[in-house]
């Protein structure tokens, strides 16, 4: 109910103010500069009057009143540190130490201890009360957090945040006897509850009670906390890095726009050890091809090297046999400076990033449909006020997880869930409803859907009409799917076909959201222009709590795309095939440009294999593991006369280059990052390591001078000043408005644009927003008998991708290590398998050795399998079987078939 | 001297007892979830105090008892600890010299084999049980888990529609529940630790009195599943569950044999104390949700218009909710006479319109429950002379509430009590003419607690009357679902905590059938968990939440309030017809039991946990 807001009058401590009768006190006197303290409270999530620290005297009140929790009342007459009040706090302060182990010297948390600082003002160092609660046993099995009950003072932080900030409400409160304890799960059996160690009650301890181990390292003092963005997925949390002397210690969330002070495990606990692991590579390196081992080499060697190479092949073979593949997980401005490389010193259009195995099929499809290949509507905006939420083929929870918590809050608070996903995921146990649908039966779904919007006469035909095209050609189509036909196909119930589509289109707010179940097939883009299709079929987009939005899956994935590493996209989705926008670059970047577009990823291998490419630059990626059908790749690097890789690691794919480059991390260099919702945000530099390792901007700038393209030496702030100078959507964007604090999402067109939260409000960016026709395909591998079971690929919370990063954490590994397969306990029992038993996986593409894990979670005939794990890899089985606009592989559907080991091999 | 010593002694007696008052006030209101280890603890230090001082059992040894029992509570104890405990408190129990020493060692010997799991809990996981932990009183104790703090909030705010809405998202009968409920809510309400327990039913009543139930919108419902579900049976029960299925976008038929809906609520209370038309405001906002079909007149069951098997065929789950219809019986000499009826078959001919003219007759009701004082005080308004009833124990064992005793003793109704059935005579045309009984004596308590009657080796007595009514009580009539999981022996249904028969997939029981004959709150909270099972065990999850923001709490208001009775039409008037007797509350009334709410869902242990207590 929208109340209008009143003003009243009220005194605080002599000074007279008037604020809206909306406030607590508290909030009255924080607003006013007047501190009151407090120890329990957290705003919006721990509002309880507990812990009684922030009580305040109140004229004409026999009680004193906890200032957090109470409402200002006119005429209130309120004293923040009268005698009563002080001594009252004393008392409490005193009860509170009395159980309190004042180990002060030893525990992490000194020197940023609400106890503590509170204990020091009110002048307590020991309490006046004798202690005599039991002395219960730490629980520190989990490998991220701990729990201290004798540090603990009950004041409910941590399980409130748990329960409405987590959405996970594994945090609970226990009791002995008339003691209440936080059940906390990080004993022995932490591996088997639901706790997924995000830590966020860690970070609203006010003690050391519930504390991140990494915080036993340092002290509140010895440290300086650099604000950045997690180099994880593209939720784009903001935190800090804690850094002390020269090493990253710890992270500590920030409230961004995106995480609202939130972080998940891998965040906080699995985004630095990377840097300052061992096994980073310091120095340039040279394979020596008679030894077959890399030597130590130095910057001018190598560099030389490339650049002699790349431009032979260049003189006798042209620049098309030359490519680059950008880093997606690198900021804006160094794949800005990568493609410029490609482009302007190799003279070619081969240049492309991992978007191609993940959402190229989003970014072209979208492309072709609204005119956008992005996500249309903030984050918050789609988790806040919304009636039903459309979840299809993404498992947030894991694979982008403080987008997950926000949509467990979503649900929480009321709003429906529809998940359409083959697997029984986390948010389908909250769903109104789950469409356990076959893979690769997207289209066909959304066809579905749509068949039922139409029947019902539910189409929003104002907006059809006046912002649309093609929607005649489109209702022939799906006539043909009756909901029937449709459950059929995706072996689904038409009769949750029929209401998810009713609960989706007569509700007022409702967004979908999808991920890489939707892309990531042989017919990805198709699905995902179905996705827009049901979108604009009920009006939902270019509207607050609605939209078409696909959770991008790296950290700046979006910005690789938005930064035109695309072989047909010059930066902010300029094309190649536009001869003013040719012109425009040819003038500013003063070369004649090859107007040819480049080869996609996916397409270099086979034209390695081909000998149409030649020598390719691949920065930070690993496409051994992470592309589909392994031993494809393997024989096309092979072919490849020069290949150079630029990483942080001697990765996989590095065994296979000539010359290897030592990059430098997330935390070693300034940048921006653009995350899923067009947020571009700051990277900044919280160390400098020891060793050879160059900025890899600098790296690319050296190179093409190398390679005989004068390009000036710029720093990381002017180069996002020529992208802006480039690309309209950037333009107004720079370095120094977001170091002021501003967030922007693009389109961002000049220095006083806002920025564009919410994508095609009142009219799409391709003008007219286009119903694509699809007819469902199936995908391009069905079971047979030989290989009978369909194979699904996808994340886990406590990794991402290849490991690079989270491997280098032993809690992660320790949680998560090793390679698996889920399977139905139908076909487990059928192959006489048992949970937990080493299996041998196989497709026509290879065999690996896997464990078996049978459940329900996956549908009798289908098995998932994690992409992470070099003890069973995936992607030795899947098909790179290509989608025909965006050129993605087929992750999500292959087929396999799972054997029993011989107790020998079992042994083995 | 000597005479003025007693008085200041019994006066400070006096004091002390007067003190022990609140004492008294503050057990009763014990809140729950509280550690019964703790509770013990309590109870043995109230116990020591009482020790005289003389004998060292009790002097000395309760003092240790309630050390090693203060170490158990706070889990600091070992086994050893608790078996000296145990030991020593055999002695006490075996040596003590009266029963201040003997009982409390008693107790604490009952108490560890009561809550043996909690004691080894505290020992060995240093721990409660999970379960322990207060909730927030009156809706932990409702057994539909009402929001009640919610309403009273909504009703303080004058916004009615808004609180019948609130109590409808757990319990769709706020009308008559408003009248007829037996409101365990009030029985730990917190305010008993100030005053008196908030009137929490006189609070319902006052809201739905405002406006009308079926005035109200319901929520809207879910779109359409797609699933149909058969309910059996158009009681409380049913019809919860039928207006959760339907707000969740299910299709619910619902198959009652009789020709109207209500079950007992329209056959087995009387109008007196829940009008049809009030009944019908319930039932129309329960139906008005739409997705609900009533088939009327249509009984289910082996031979029945429509068979199990047939509803497990057509329907994606069934839910059975038939309560428990047919009076039972005692097997005394005469009861196959004329005149003599059940309790149910005389309430459900009444529900029907037809009133029986009982003009000149003398009625015996045998029973002490509330359906005994329903019949009771109906015999009184279908005109009997006379209207005894006859109970086996004492008043205060009746099971009937307190004030159905009152009104029935007020409108004239004699209460036997401590008399046993022993047969019926009848006249030479088989008529009732008499009703012998055997004087009882109050004896043993059981194990259950309750007090034994036994012959008390008095003469019989004769109570002359021409009409007998059975009210002690109903059996489900279960034949036509005999191969459905039936207890033979209790004749209920047996079914899993979630309401699912054993045995079936989908065939779901709740209410009187299942627990045998208790209260339509009992059976609306079945109904609802029924509800939500079946939409579980149809794959989904659904929602059916109103929006509805409940008032921020005021200033805790701790001055003690007496509290305010609903009143009754007086005995002279309303014992003449069936017209409602209870009066409702004015405004001013309900304001000042509003205001005595305390919100525990807000001050206190409700607000932790996200609220999820």
């Amino acid at each position: 109910m929208e109340t209008t807001k009143t003003l009243v009058t009220i005194t605080i401590d002599g000074v007279q103010l008037s604020v809206p009768d909306s406030l607590t006190i508290l909030e009255a006197a924080q607003n006013a500069g007047i501190r009151i303290p407090t120890l329990c409270y957290l705003k919006d999530v721990n509002e309880i009057g507990a812990c009684k620290m922030c009580v305040v005297e109140v004229e004409d009140k026999d009680n004193l009143v906890t200032s957090c929790n109470t409402k200002v009342k006119e005429g209130m007459v309120i004293s923040t540190m009268s005698e009563k009040v002080v001594k009252s706090r004393k008392q409490v302060l005193n009860l509170l130490l009395a159980n309190h182990d004042v180990r002060c010297f030893s525990c992490g948390k000194s020197g940023e201890c609400k106890l503590q600082e509170l204990s020091d003002e009110y002048e307590i160092t020991q309490s006046c009360y004798k202690a005599d609660a039991a002395k219960l046993p730490a629980k520190k099995e989990n490998p991220f957090l701990t729990y201290y009950p004798e540090l603990c003072i009950n004041c409910q932080r941590c399980v409130s945040t748990c329960n409405k900030r987590a959405g996970n409400g594994v945090l609970h409160n226990g009791k002995i006897g008339t003691r209440t304890l936080i059940d906390a799960p990080f004993g022995e059996d932490w591996k088997v509850t639901d706790c997924e160690s995000c830590g966020n009650c860690a970070a609203a301890c006010p003690t050391g009670a519930l504390i991140a181990k990494n915080h036993k390292h340092y002290r509140a003092g010895q440290v300086k906390k650099v604000l950045t963005t997690c180099p994880h997925c593209a939720t784009g949390c903001q935190y800090y890095l804690v850094v002390k002397g020269n090493q990253i210690v710890d992270v500590e969330p920030a409230n961004g726009p995106s995480n609202k002070g939130l972080l998940c495990v891998k965040g906080r606990f699995g985004s630095f050890n990377f840097v300052h692991s061992p096994e980073r590579l310091k120095y340039p390196l040279i394979k020596n091809h008679e030894t077959g081992e890399f030597e130590r080499a130095t910057w001018d060697e190598a560099l030389d090297l490339i650049a002699s190479k790349f431009n032979e092949i260049k003189k006798q073979y042209g620049p098309d046999a030359l490519a680059g593949f950008a880093c997606s997980r690198s900021p804006n401005e160094d794949i800005y400076m990568l493609q410029k490389m490609v482009r302007c010193a190799f003279g070619t259009n081969n240049v492309d990033n991992c978007a191609r195995v993940c959402h190229s099929a989003t970014v072209a499809g979208l492309a072709m449909t609204l005119g956008s290949g992005a996500m249309t509507n903030p984050i918050s905006d789609i988790t806040t006020d919304v009636d039903c939420i459309l979840l299809v083929g993404s498992n947030p929870e894991e694979a982008h997880p403080v987008v997950g918590m926000q949509i467990r809050q979503a649900v929480e608070k009321g709003a429906r869930l529809i998940v359409v996903d083959p697997r029984d995921i986390g948010l389908s146990k909250r769903a109104d409803i789950h469409l356990k649908l076959k893979p690769g039966t997207n289209v066909a779904f959304a066809n579905g859907m749509m068949h039922v919007i139409i029947k019902e006469g539910l189409v929003d035909e104002e907006f059809v009409k006046t912002r649309t095209e093609g929607f005649e050609e489109l209702k022939k189509i799906v006539e043909e799917y009756t909901p029937e036909r449709v459950a059929e196909i995706c072996h689904i119930d038409p009769d949750h076909l029929r209401e998810a589509a009713l609960m989706y289109a007569k509700a007022k707010k409702a967004p979908i959201i999808y991920c890489l179940g939707v892309t990531e097939h042989s017919t990805g883009t198709e699905g995902v222009m179905s996705m827009s299709n049901m979108a604009m079929m009920v009006g939902k987009l270019g509207k607050s709590g609605c939209g078409v939005n696909p959770l991008r899956g790296q950290n700046n994935v979006q910005g690789a795309c938005d930064m035109g590493a695309l072989p047909g996209d010059f930066p902010g989705y300029q094309k190649l095939t536009n001869p003013e926008v040719v012109a425009k670059f040819e003038k500013a970047w003063g070369v004649e440009l090859n107007k040819k577009p480049g080869t996609h990823a996916t397409d270099v291998f086979g034209a390695a294999i081909r000998k149409e490419i030649r020598g390719l630059f691949i920065f930070g990626e690993d496409p051994v593991v992470t592309d589909a059908d392994q031993n494809h790749i393997r024989k096309a690097l092979e072919s490849l006369d020069f290949l150079v890789l630029d990483d942080l690691f001697m990765t996989e794919t590095a065994q296979y280059a000539d010359v290897i480059l030592p990059g430098t991390s997330y935390a070693e260099k300034e940048g921006t990052f653009s995350n899923t919702e067009r947020r571009v945000q700051r990277v900044r530099k919280a160390v400098q390591l020891e060793g050879e390792m160059r900025l890899d901007t600098d790296i690319f700038i050296d190179l093409m001078n190398r390679m005989g393209y004068p390009q000036p030496q710029l720093t990381s702030e002017e180069i996002m000043d020529e992208i802006a100078s480039l690309t309209p959507s950037f333009g107004g964007i720079s370095h120094r408005r977001l170091d002021k604090g501003e967030t922007l999402q693009w389109p961002c067109l000049d220095k006083k644009h806002p920025g564009t939260p919410i994508m095609h409000v009142g009219k799409f960016a391709r003008g007219l927003g286009w119903f694509y026709p699809a007819e469902y395909v199936p995908s391009a591998e069905l079971p047979d008998e030989e290989y009978p079971l369909i194979m699904m690929t996808g994340r886990v919370l406590y990794h991402y991708n290849t490991r690079a990063m989270t491997g280098k954490t032993p809690g992660l590994m320790e949680r998560e290590g090793h390679s698996f397969i889920e399977m139905n306990t139908e076909d487990a029992a059928r192959l006489g398998i048992e949970n937990g038993e080493k299996v041998r996986v196989s497709s026509r593409r290879g065999t690996i050795i896997s464990t078996a894990r049978v459940g329900e979670k996956v549908s009798p005939k289908e098995t998932w399998m994690p992409f992470h794990f070099p003890d069973g890899n995936a992607n030795v089985l899947t098909n790179a079987a290509l989608d025909k606009y965006a050129r993605i592989p087929e992750y999500k559907v292959c087929a396999i078939k799972v054997e029993k080991l011989s107790p020998e091999e079992q042994n083995a | 001297m000597y005479k003025e010593k007693v008085l200041q002694t019994n006066e400070m007696n006096q004091k002390t007892a007067k003190f022990l008052d609140k004492f008294v006030k503050r057990v009763k209101a014990n809140p729950p979830g509280v550690c019964p280890i703790a509770v013990q603890l309590a109870f043995l230090q109230s116990s020591r105090s009482q020790t005289c001082g003389k004998c060292v059992p009790c002097r000395d040894g309760l003092e240790q008892v309630e050390n090693m029992m203060r170490e158990i509570l706070e889990g600091k104890a070992d086994m050893e600890t608790f078996d000296n405990m145990v030991d020593l408190a055999k002695m006490i129990q075996d040596t003590a010299d009266c029963a201040i020493g003997y009982e409390a060692a008693n107790i604490v010997l009952q108490s560890v084999e009561l809550f043996h799991d909690e004691y080894m809990s505290h020992i060995k996981d240093h721990r409660c049980q999970a379960e322990i932990g207060q909730k927030v009183p009156c809706i932990s104790h409702c057994p539909a888990n009402v929001d009640i703090p919610g309403y009273i909030a909504l009703i303080g705010e004058h916004r009615y529609a808004d609180a019948i809405n609130l109590i409808r998202h757990d319990n769709p009968f706020p009308t008559a529940c408003a009248f007829i409920c037996e409101h365990p809510c009030e029985a730990k309400c917190r305010r008993d630790l100030l005053d008196s327990p908030v009137n929490i039913r006189g609070l319902k009543k006052f809201a739905v009195d405002q406006v009308a139930a079926d005035q109200v919108k319901v929520p809207p419902c879910n779109v359409a599943t797609g699933k149909k579900v058969a309910i059996v049976g158009g009681g409380p029960s049913g019809l919860t569950t039928a207006y959760y299925l339907s707000l969740m976008g299910h299709k619910v038929v619902v198959f009652e044999e009789r020709a109207q809906l209500g079950g007992m609520l329209r056959f087995g209370i009387p109008n007196y104390r829940l009008p049809k038309d009030r009944l019908d405001e319930d039932i129309n906002a329960v139906l008005s949700t739409g997705n609900i079909e009533v088939r009327l007149n249509t009984a289910v069951g082996k031979g029945k218009e429509v068979t199990m098997e047939q509803l497990m065929d057509e329907y994606n789950a069934v839910y059975i909710a038939i309560g428990a219809q047919t009076g039972k019986s005692v097997k005394v000499e005469g009861v196959e006479s004329n005149g003599v009826y059940s309790a149910v078959d005389m309430l459900g001919e009444i529900g029907r319109g037809n009133i029986p003219d009982y003009s000149g007759k003398r009625v015996v009701v045998v029973g002490g429950g509330n359906v005994a004082m329903d019949c009771a005080r109906s015999a009184i308004r279908c005109k009997a002379d006379e209207v005894t009833v006859i109970y086996r124990r004492r008043q205060i064992d009746m099971t009937a509430l307190p004030s159905e005793i009152q009104g029935a003793i007020e409108e004239g109704v004699e209460l036997l009590t401590l008399h046993a059935p022993l047969r019926i005579k009848a006249d030479e045309n088989g008529n009732v003419s008499a009703f012998v009984a055997q004087q009882q004596m109050i004896n043993l308590y059981t194990k259950q607690g309750q007090p034994g009657a036994i012959d008390a080796n008095k003469p019989e007595l004769e109570v002359p009357c021409e009409v007998v009514l059975m009210a002690i009580g109903q059996d489900i009539v279960s034949e036509p679902f005999e191969e459905f999981s039936v207890n033979p022996r209790r004749k209920t249904f047996e079914t899993e905590n979630t309401t699912r028969v054993k045995g079936y997939d989908k065939v779901f029981a709740g209410g009187d059938c299942v627990f045998g004959p208790a209260t339509v709150i009992k059976a609306i909270g079945a109904g609802k968990i029924a509800a939500l099972n079946i939409d579980e065990y149809l794959g989904y999850h659904h929602k059916y939440l109103d929006d509805i923001d409940i008032p921020e709490p005021k200033e805790n208001n701790r001055n003690h309030y007496g509290r305010v009775h609903l009143t009754d039409r007086s005995a002279r008037e309303r014992k003449k017809n069936f017209e409602p007797v209870e009066n409702g509350m004015s405004y001013d009334e309900a304001m000042q039991e509003c205001g005595k709410c305390l919100r525990c869902d807000h001050f206190g242990c409700g607000v932790v946990e996200g609220g999820r207590v």
